[in-house]
């Protein structure tokens, strides 16, 4: 089972609630939570805030993608997934991604999250522009992209 | 014939609206458009090496979410997706 959306965060919020509400089954004796989060320093500015872009259409398939390729690459048993990322701006503290994923055993849980957001880093096109404390802000340098 | 280039990240600096559009040559390749695009900067922001540097590393993707490489041929009006280096989470 899984469950993936671009969350526009001036309109919607990422909840823990909605994705442990997911996650639950009772094939799975296990169950991880990753938090990405909104910190206040980066390359020694003082950051207040994060604007997330995003294509949808090719993160929403990224992120099916990368769900599938778990599933296969580390033979994941019963394996239950809910990926959501904001878009828009998320403040100082804000969330910016959840990973919950649940699993038959515990050993599973810790590889499928690790190998969930790897891969979102690696090739999901979502952009940062980060906003500092003097007002300025700053498009981050990122990965580039190649065809397959 | 014109195509539209929807901008994204980064290379939504190059204009106010999210969206450019271009006049190509009939069956250009994404080489050529990103040649087509390089002078299309020059000419609304004149020597700017930190927006060409965002094209030139950047990838683009056609109406069906796939990126597409730099033989793929344009042949009809379409949309493309200018796709600057990534960096979420």
């Amino acid at each position: 089972m899984f469950h993936c959306d671009v969350v526009d965060v001036a309109k919607n919020k990422i909840t823990l609630e909605k994705a442990q509400a997911f996650i639950e089954s009772h094939k799975c004796g296990a169950s991880l939570f990753f938090i990405g989060t909104v910190r206040d320093n980066n390359n020694d500015k003082t950051v207040t805030g994060i604007t997330y872009d995003s294509h949808d259409g090719m993160v929403k398939k990224s992120f099916e993608e990368i769900f599938d390729e778990a599933n296969k690459t580390l033979q994941l048993q019963h394996p239950v997934a809910f990926v959501e990322h904001a878009k828009g701006y998320v403040p100082l503290g804000g969330i910016s991604v959840v990973i919950a994923v649940a699993c038959k055993h515990r050993a599973q849980v810790y590889e499928f999250s690790r190998y969930i957001i790897e891969e979102i880093k690696k090739r999901t096109p979502i952009w940062k522009k980060e906003h500092y404390i003097n007002e300025e802000t700053s498009w981050l340098d990122g990965k580039k992209i190649e065809a397959k | 014939m014109k195509i539209k280039i929807e901008l994204f990240g980064a290379a939504r600096d190059f204009a106010n609206d999210n969206i450019l559009e271009l006049k190509i040559e009939n069956q250009t390749n994404i080489k050529g458009i990103r040649e087509n695009l390089l002078q299309w900067l020059q000419k609304k922001h004149p020597n700017n090496s930190t927006y060409s540097n965002i094209v030139k590393n950047s990838a683009f993707c056609d109406e069906n979410n796939e990126i597409v490489h730099d033989d793929y041929l344009v042949s009809k009006e379409q949309k493309l997706c200018i796709i600057p280096p990534i960096g979420g989470g």
